[in-house]
């Protein structure tokens, strides 16, 4: 690419100029369109002259060349007069002289345009010649640019400094002294590779590298919005942990997040790892349409996998054209389209372990239904003589039932497929208000009742046999009318009758015969008993005569969508009808025989049915259901492609708004970026395939910028979310660019990433700042120093942990909650208590930590971790007094103080010099380096003025320390619990130094 | 807020965009190393804004669940006679709802209503104490709004977007003026009702820095996260404990020289100034039985009469912005008793408050703004499967809302909805128009308050809004 070449030839020449300050002066090759121009451009006037056509003033584009009259322009922002001059007064917007003087320059070098940097693919740029002793190749490109102003890098930071700066960096925690002098008294050559090796292969890693995947993913434990409940989607956490520390490469990773369940034949990996996209919100308020918040859950695929992958601001084009980009309203929506074709179930993850032990329990069962009658109370006296009237009854109410198969079978939205059995499945969305019409051949008999089952299974959510998944209970449904005519007539319904009726609302009625009221208020459900058969049956009051084809419908929905997601209709003509039972379809059947239509198996099948439901034996029944029932799986959110037969269509939204829906949209990708393989299906698996191809010129330099940020401080384009127009340029575009190919060329490998990243001079430099140079580059854009960077949240907790000496190595799971002050959850709707773990999982890794979206674990919130409620590419980092407040008070800090606290007791115990190797021991557990004697002894009189209050003040002692009764050794328990607590204030506990 | 400093990248990342040049200024020349507070650097550097203007800090009353407009301040004695039918099909349009249908009964309004002051504000029985000050009421009873469900109304009403992640109205106020006060976080939230709807997210700063965050005071003894020490870390102790993390962070200083330890010093200055800050705050005791009876409160039992008497108390320590959320106006049913209820816990002390501020001469430079994220349905609610009947369902289309004190119009009603309350008739209010006018009355022009993020600049108002200078004084 020319423009590197040019860039190149520009170091070059500043190199090979750099003897003396007075000849460093570049010949005027006029100003870089991409690096000055264009920023300029993007900002003063793109908003009005750019890509949106809708915005477009005086039919003038300056984002691309050809149609620019230079001496116009030129007199148009140099005019005196305020109305002629541009930008206009109005936009607020003013041209600085020196912003002037570029365009100017760039006029004069004949307007030359490039097409936008991050649009062109890297290519690896040949590495600048090495004047110092440093052959790294991140080295020689920084050190060019630093000797070009002048600037020397920092010296090496010391041993000590830096194994726990890559303890933090690449593992999330400091190293314990033991770890740190072993590096320090290695004098091998390669012992910091070593290192490195060791912290790669840790199990902390994926720990550590996956929070920072997980503010992109807006991973949390609870769906949002007003209910904000908790939802179970740690099993996609647990996969990103596992594929991090497998080094699965980012092509692959990125693949199996977008469209893992589209791979031939996916692994339940591959199905956890699409959760990427399931961390999207949910709101779950009654009044909501569950399609505008899906649709908002779109918008926010479509934004977030621009930002993560492309690095550009797509969520810009949902209303619009991009002003600043070249993204078209309709090209949204075309990356919409391929993101918007999957359905999203639960999913039930099947445990090879599960098999085994279901197979057992289902012997066991077997064992105990044989047994059963042997269990009846009074030795069975009683037993043949309420089998018979058991027997007697169910007969009365029994009918045979013939299933019939719908004709025709059409809904308002979800599509139902009608299955073997005459069984009828729905799938697809749903609405709040949904319809299903069955239409029925006519009969050669008459039908004087109809039967509906509702049938489980395990593709419906909670194993249904509802589709509600939100608001209501999971599985249920809520039939408000059953309707049927025939000969354009409506049929009048005599009775109906249930085998189980439950409100999800406390103990108002419903029941199948309020699904014939007409009411589209009152209706049938069955809460608290899903995943299993249920049965309603409605009497005609007047038989439809044979011959007669009819119609059912049937509505469902109350305030939240709550439709039958599998079931059947049967028929019986059996005059008085029948009633609804529950016993299983082939016991059911039986009782339409009579004595001597039943074989001994028959008899065998209604005696145990007939046990199975004797209140003499509920006890050993429950027991016997118990073991029957699946086992709890865990369960997690996945998305799944939709069958071919039924696609979602995309449309484009007029002002990105949800009501107003426009023409039907076909995938596709923005025409400004690399072009979609002519023979790869337009379907998300192609999507997730191009995005990850080598052709993206973005992938993998917004990958290796993002990665970079965290090591250095800051991105070498410092925009981390913006590769765009208005994102900043890259400060080392040859270097983002060769990391860029490197990585690619390297298999996407994060870890070989962050080796290259770690071992250069210029990641080991020491982090002090020398004022003067301070001065030249105060943010550091040139990397004369390392970074100094607060400790991400979690990261700051889990090395206290450490520290303590109570971090738990224990990986995976089900989140966990860790004590934090009283009321922080309360604020959210329902005021849910947060109720703290117990032992172990108060002191496991933080990114196991509950993340609750409307009120966010305390410590983290303060210390600037994200909600969980939109991608974040990068924190905010604060530094502020209610930090401050939560390290000396928090009460999770105490405990972590008194756990440090109670180490150091017993370390100063068994050492006699005045405290003194015990304060360095604290120092050196909590900031690795060796204290100087002054440190020391400040912490030791503060030590000893502690010991004295305490021992004047026992009660207070107790307290410090939570110790339940009066121990002689409380004293320095808790004064050394008020050492480790200030130690915990420090700047550099808080720090990567 | 005052208690969260400025870092060194904030100011580098040039967060002051659209504040004006003054305030940009102050930014990028804000000597940061100086050790001491940020009162006179960076994002919290008190500034002018665009023109001059009346109020200086406000009072955000958000009725969360919605009261009933129409058994307050709208009263319709059309749908008294209407009572038990349905209202005209023309009227109800393609509304759908969550627990109604559009055929449902008209419910007349539950209580009676009078005429108060001079201007004669009409309002209904429970709200006998705000009577009293219906002379300084700005009352719009033509407020509407595009969300139906409370999470994304409330969040519309205090952030401008119904989806979590926008700057609330409190960081707007900050990014804008800056704080007054060095003692106290500069934007206070106080939640005195059930849980809230919207969460956490209507009073976040969004995009912006999280210093612009609202500060959540707790109920208990303990108003701020973490503001004690726990049990046994006495007073001197903790004297002892900053004074170690001063003198060990000074000394670490000279050889690290990192500008960023100083902010971490003043930090925990900032926050040894804050334990004591904030218990004198919420000490009542120094208030007069007088003061405490109009506000009808009892200084130890957290309530909303008191949130109101502690938000008088911060505004005269230089609080900027504080947001009392009242969530359990959501009266899916009996509305009669939810209305009478909510209005015993939270009438007297709003009345309380605006007379308490006029009389202290704070009411000019402090804007009090009461109200829901929208209205009630004209229409009964009713629905035996859950339990429910003389209940209102949720209105966007038309509801009330008032204000009062800094640079609003007192006396004076605005706005007006058809005979059946259902749709506003004249000089609708958007909340968008709300928040440009609340601006307004800070000295903004909404259009130019600007924060750029994600490559654009965004406003409280996004696209839309207009002030409404009728409302103003």
């Amino acid at each position: 690419m020319s423009t590197s070449r040019n860039h190149l030839s520009a170091w070059l020449t500043i190199l090979l100029a750099s003897t003396t300050p007075a000849q460093r002066t570049i010949p005027d090759q006029g100003p870089s369109y991409t690096r000055d121009v264009r920023p300029i451009l993007s900002k003063n006037c793109f908003a009005c002259h750019g890509p949106d056509p809708g915005a477009r003033k005086a039919k003038l584009r300056l984002d691309r060349p050809g149609e620019v009259q230079t001496t116009k322009m030129l007199a148009r922002i140099t005019h005196h007069d305020p109305d002629e001059i541009m930008p206009p007064t109005s936009s607020g917007k003013t041209l600085s002289s020196a912003q002037v003087a570029i365009l100017r320059r760039w006029i004069a070098a004949g307007a030359p345009y490039q097409k936008h940097w991050s649009f062109v693919p890297p290519k690896r740029p040949s590495l600048p010649p090495t004047s110092s002793n440093t052959q790294h190749p991140i080295d020689r490109f920084v050190r060019t640019r630093l000797a070009s102003q002048s600037l020397t890098p920092a010296p090496r930071a010391d041993r000590l400094t830096l194994v726990r700066r890559v303890f933090l960096d690449l593992i999330g925690l400091p190293p314990t002294p033991g770890e740190a002098d072993a590096f320090a008294n290695d004098s091998s050559p390669n012992a910091y590779e070593k290192v490195i090796d060791r912290l790669l292969a840790s199990p902390h890693y994926g720990e550590r590298w996956a929070r920072r995947w997980l503010d992109l993913a807006r991973y949390a434990d609870s769906n949002g919005y007003e209910k904000d409940r908790n939802r179970s989607i740690w099993p996609y956490r647990d996969w990103v942990i596992r594929a991090l520390n497998a080094d699965m490469p980012y092509d692959q990773f990125t693949i199996e997040q977008i469209a893992g369940d589209m791979l031939n034949e996916p692994t339940p990996d591959q199905l956890i790892a699409t959760g990427f996209h399931r961390n999207t919100m949910l709101n779950e308020e009654g009044g909501i349409d569950p399609l505008e918040y899906r649709y908002h859950a779109m918008t926010d695929r479509v934004a977030t996998t621009g930002t993560v992958f492309l690095g550009l601001t797509t969520g810009c084009a949902q209303c619009h054209t991009h002003k600043f980009d070249p993204i078209t309203h309709t090209e949204y929506f075309q990356l919409m389209a391929f993101l918007n074709n999957a359905d999203e179930p639960d999913f039930l993850i099947p445990a090879a372990a599960n098999q085994g032990a279901r197979q057992s329990r289902v012997a066991r069962a077997n064992q105990l239904l044989s047994k059963l009658g042997d269990r009846w109370p009074d030795r069975g006296e009683s037993q043949q003589i309420k089998f018979a009237q058991w027997l007697a009854d169910l007969r009365r109410k029994a009918a045979p039932w013939r299933p019939l198969r719908p004709r025709k079978v059409t809904t308002n939205l979800p599509l139902l497929t009608v299955e073997g059995d005459s069984v009828v499945f729905c799938s697809g969305d749903t609405t709040k208000h949904d319809t299903y019409k069955l239409e029925f051949d006519k009969r050669d008999q008459k039908v004087a009742a109809l039967r509906l089952e509702a049938l489980p299974d395990s593709r419906l959510p909670a194993g249904g046999p509802g589709m509600t998944y939100y608001e209501g209970r999971k599985g249920d449904f809520f039939l408000s009318e059953f309707k049927l005519r025939a000969n354009g007539r409506p049929l009048k319904i005599a009775s109906a009758s249930e085998s189980y009726a439950r409100n999800r609302f406390g103990s108002n009625p419903v029941s199948a015969a309020l699904a014939t009221d007409g009411d589209l208020q009152t209706g049938w459900s069955i809460a608290d008993a899903v995943s299993k058969r249920h049965v309603a049956v409605f009497v005609l009051a007047n038989p439809i005569p044979a011959d007669t084809p009819f119609e059912l419908e049937m509505h469902f929905g109350r305030h939240f969508g709550s439709s039958l997601g599998k079931f059947r209709i049967s028929a019986t003509d059996q005059a008085r009808g029948g009633h609804a039972l529950a016993l299983g379809q082939p016991t059911e059947q039986l009782l339409t025989r009579s004595d001597d239509q039943l074989s001994e198996v028959d008899r065998e099948t209604l005696r145990r049915a007939f046990l199975l439901n004797s209140p003499e034996l509920k006890k050993a029944a429950e027991e016997i259901r118990g073991l029957r029932a699946p086992l709890q799986q865990t369960l997690t959110l996945i998305f799944r492609e939709r069958p071919a037969h039924h696609p979602r269509p995309t449309h484009r939204h007029h002002r990105g708004e949800f009501l107003q829906p426009r023409e039907v949209v076909v995938p596709g990708v923005p025409e400004a970026l690399h072009s979609y393989p002519a023979n790869a299906p337009r379907d998300r698996l192609g999507f997730a395939r191009w995005l990850v191809s080598r052709d993206n010129p973005l992938a993998a330099r917004v990958l290796v910028n993002r990665h970079w940020a965290t090591l250095f401080g800051r991105g070498l384009v410092q925009t981390i979310d913006d590769f765009g127009a208005q994102g900043a340029p890259p400060t080392h575009p040859e270097l983002l660019d060769w990391l860029a190919v490197e990585f690619m060329d390297e298999g996407w490998s994060m870890k070989k990433l962050h080796r290259l990243l770690v071992t250069s001079e210029t990641y080991k430099q020491s982090s002090n700042i020398d004022p003067e140079r301070l001065a030249q580059d105060p943010s550091n854009r040139l990397l004369a120093r390392a970074a100094r960077p607060r400790l991400e949240a979690e990261i700051l907790r889990d090395s206290f942990l450490k520290a303590a000496g109570v971090l738990s190595a224990r990986m995976f799971g089900p989140p966990v909650r860790p004590p934090q002050p009283q009321g922080v959850t309360e604020v959210s709707f329902g005021k849910p208590r947060w109720n703290p773990s117990t032992g172990e999982n108060r002191v496991r890794r933080s990114i196991y930590t509950f993340a609750k979206r409307t009120a966010p674990f305390a410590l983290f919130q303060t210390f600037d971790a994200p909600s969980g409620e939109a991608c974040v590419a990068q924190r905010d980092v604060s530094n502020t007094a209610l930090q401050a407040l939560s390290l000396l008070n928090d009460p999770m800090m105490i405990e972590i103080a008194q756990a440090l606290g109670k180490n150091l007791a017993a370390f100063a115990r068994d050492r006699d010099d005045d405290s003194k190797s015990a304060a360095r021991h604290a120092l050196r557990r909590v900031l690795t380096r060796h204290p100087s004697p002054n440190e020391v002894s400040a912490l030791t009189e503060f030590l000893a003025r502690q010991r004295r209050r305490f021992a004047a003040d026992p009660t207070s002692a107790r307290r410090v320390i939570n110790a339940a009764d009066a121990a002689t050794d409380n004293v320095e328990w808790a004064a050394w619990t008020s050492v480790a607590r200030a130690l915990f204030s420090l700047d550099e506990a808080v720090t990567r130094n | 807020m005052l208690l969260r400093t400025l870092t060194r990248r904030h100011l580098l990342a040039g967060c002051g965009i659209g504040v004006g040049n003054m305030a940009l200024n102050s930014l990028l020349t804000g000597q940061l190393n100086t050790g001491n507070t940020s009162i006179e650097n960076g994002p919290l550097h008190p500034r002018l804004p665009h023109f001059p203007a009346k109020a200086k800090a406000v009072i955000h009353l958000l009725m969360a669940g919605a009261p009933s407009q129409l058994d307050l301040f709208d009263p319709k004695p059309r749908l008294s006679k209407l009572e038990g039918k349905p209202l005209p099909k023309s009227i109800i349009g393609d509304q759908r709802y969550a627990f109604i249908q559009q055929d449902a009964a008209v419910l007349g309004p539950r209580f009676p209503f009078r005429r108060h002051g001079e201007s004669g504000a009409v309002l209904g029985s429970p709200l006998h104490h705000l009577g009293k000050v219906a002379d300084r009421l700005c009352i719009v009873k033509s407020m509407h709004t595009d969300q139906f469900n409370h999470a994304p109304a409330q969040l519309l009403m205090n952030t401008g977007f119904p989806q979590p992640g926008r700057p609330s109205l409190g960081s707007w106020t900050l990014y804008g003026l800056g704080a007054e006060t060095n003692d106290l976080p500069a934007f206070v939230v106080m939640s005195t009702g059930s849980g809230v709807s919207g969460g956490n997210a209507l009073w976040s700063s969004g995009f912006m820095p999280t210093l612009y965050t609202g500060t959540r005071f707790r109920n208990g003894r303990d108003p701020i996260l973490n503001v004690s020490a726990p049990g046994g870390f006495d007073e001197e102790l903790q004297r002892d404990t900053y004074s170690l993390v001063s003198e060990l962070n000074r000394t670490r200083h000279q050889v690290i020289r990192d500008p960023e330890i100083e902010t971490r010093i003043a930090a925990f200055e900032m926050a040894a100034r804050l334990q004591v800050s904030a218990p004198e705050l919420m000490d009542l005791k120094s208030e007069g039985q007088a003061t405490l009876d109009s506000y009808g409160c009892n200084p130890d039992k957290p309530s909303f009469a008191r949130a109101c008497l502690l938000a008088r108390r911060m505004v005269e320590r230089g609080v900027r912005f504080i947001n009392i959320i009242h969530e359990g106006w959501d009266a899916h049913t009996d509305v009669a008793g939810n209305t009478r209820s909510n209005c015993k816990a939270t009438d007297r002390g709003t009345a309380a408050l605006i007379a308490d501020l006029a009389q202290r001469g704070l009411l000019d430079e402090t804007l009090v703004i009461w109200g829901g994220e929208f209205g009630r349905t004209p229409m009964v609610e009713t629905n035996p499967a859950l339990g429910r009947k003389q209940g209102r369902d949720h209105h966007p289309q038309a509801f009330t809302m008032f204000m009062a004190g800094g640079g609003v119009r007192a006396g004076y009603t605005h706005g007006e909805t058809d005979e059946f309350g259902f749709h506003i008739v004249k000089d609708p209010v958007h909340v968008y128009d709300l928040q440009a006018t609340i601006l307004h009355s800070m000295g903004f022009d909404h259009e130019r308050l600007t924060y750029q993020t994600a490559g654009r600049d965004y406003r409280l108002t996004d696209v839309h809004g207009k002030v409404i200078p009728a409302l103003l004084a």
